[in-house]
């Protein structure tokens, strides 16, 4: 992964990163989430490591279960209710979510989608902020429905944060050494929710003891463990 | 005596059909003023000029770059397979291979400006040299480009005694 800091520097809430602040005088700095600044001066908000993307990303790589939403993310919701137009949706955050009945593929008035509390979805967070309650859609910006929707069948668990993005960083050596030993199909949702769909039902529990003893390993040490996950799913 | 309030047209003349658009312009500004004083003892100057560097970004997906959730492996979901090939076909449609360069960089601009720039690649310039200056040229360029020779120690500097 792009971390050009080789040894990371461990930030507690309230203290202030100046190599950041030196970092924005000469030219425009990102501040993901984690990090607050306060007129000239960029504090720490969470504890954590800070990590770096190579232009100019900074952020605070904490351990959490808790989601808060943020939009733009992918996320795997429960549905609860119906509410006239919307569905609610639990998504892990303060609040239920809502996603309105348009907002799938081939929805109209008329034909409104096959959608029952007790579905799972695998939707994309529209807006979400402090004051009101996230809404998502589940449809691309071209109305086309793309990798999102109902997810049937299969297995639902949930997992800190961390290990969901862990999971979804680009060449996770994790999910080809699973790949290696069976055949699956997963949704990983950055609000700490896995879906996981195997042949049967033990391929599947097996499937989700290995990702779930991830959680515990180091960031270096993910490699050695993955080469290992074969001996976890034969048990 | 200098007046504090700048001369403000009055309603009459602002009436006229000629004066329409700055009408409509001194009522905007008339609104804005008023809007300023109510929010003057709340908004400071620095609040309104200052442009900071500094980007908030909410999301881990965006910061991290991370790829899509949904994948689906050794045809459990072939729909879902198809969109990945797609999609990987596109990311990788977007990066372009380096190739090796046939001409290199030197070359190319020497004769692509010799048309373009001729003064900056002085091909007048070297019509007009003698033979002598352009043997002394290559000697120099030959020079430089020969390693600094293995020279023997002197006598002398053996005995130090």
């Amino acid at each position: 992964m792009a971390n050009s800091i080789s040894n990371t520097t461990i930030v507690m809430p309230g203290e202030r990163v100046t190599s950041i602040e030196d970092l924005a005088k000469s030219k425009r700095v990102i501040l993901g989430p984690g990090l607050r600044r306060l007129d000239d001066t960029v504090v720490a908000s969470k504890a954590g490591p800070l990590r770096h993307k190579d232009p100019n990303t900074f952020w605070v790589d904490n351990y959490q279960r808790r989601y808060v939403p943020a939009r733009g993310d992918l996320v795997l919701g429960l549905v609860k209710a119906k509410a006239g137009d919307l569905y609610r949706v639990d998504i892990g955050s303060a609040d239920t979510a809502s996603i309105s009945f348009l907002a799938f593929e081939a929805a109209t008035k008329k034909n409104r989608p096959d959608l029952n509390p007790g579905d799972l979805i695998y939707a994309r967070v529209l807006n979400a902020s402090a004051d009101i309650e996230p809404e998502l859609v589940c449809v691309n910006s071209n109305g086309k429905r793309g990798k999102l929707g109902v997810l049937s069948d299969g297995f639902f668990f949930k997992c800190s944060l961390n290990l969901g993005r862990v999971l979804l960083r680009e060449n996770c050596p994790a999910l080809t050494a699973l790949t290696r030993q069976l055949p699956y199909e997963i949704a990983v949702g950055v609000n700490g929710r896995i879906w996981l769909k195997a042949r049967s039902m033990r391929e599947t529990m097996a499937l989700s003891n290995s990702i779930l003893s991830l959680e515990q390993t180091n960031y270096s040490q993910i490699d050695r463990i993955c080469g290992d996950l074969g001996e976890v799913l034969q048990e | 005596m200098p007046s504090k309030v700048k001369p403000r047209l009055s309603r009459g003349v602002l009436d006229m059909k000629f004066m329409q658009r700055t009408k409509v312009k001194v009522a905007k500004e008339d609104d804005d003023e008023q809007s300023r004083a109510l929010y003057s003892n709340e908004i400071n100057d620095k609040m309104l000029n200052s442009n900071s560097n500094f980007i908030i970004e909410t999301s881990y997906a965006i910061c991290e770059g991370l790829i899509d959730g949904r994948l689906s492996f050794r045809g459990m979901n072939p729909e879902l397979e198809r969109i990945m090939e797609q999609e990987k076909a596109e990311k990788e449609s977007t990066l372009k291979p380096e190739q090796p360069k046939d001409v290199s960089d030197q070359d190319m601009a020497k004769t692509y400006y010799a048309n373009k720039a001729p003064s900056a690649s002085r091909t007048m310039q070297k019509k007009f040299n003698s033979k002598n200056d352009n043997k002394r040229r290559h000697q120099q360029q030959h020079q430089q480009q020969r390693k600094p020779q293995f020279k023997k120690p002197r006598q002398d500097d053996d005995n130090d005694d």
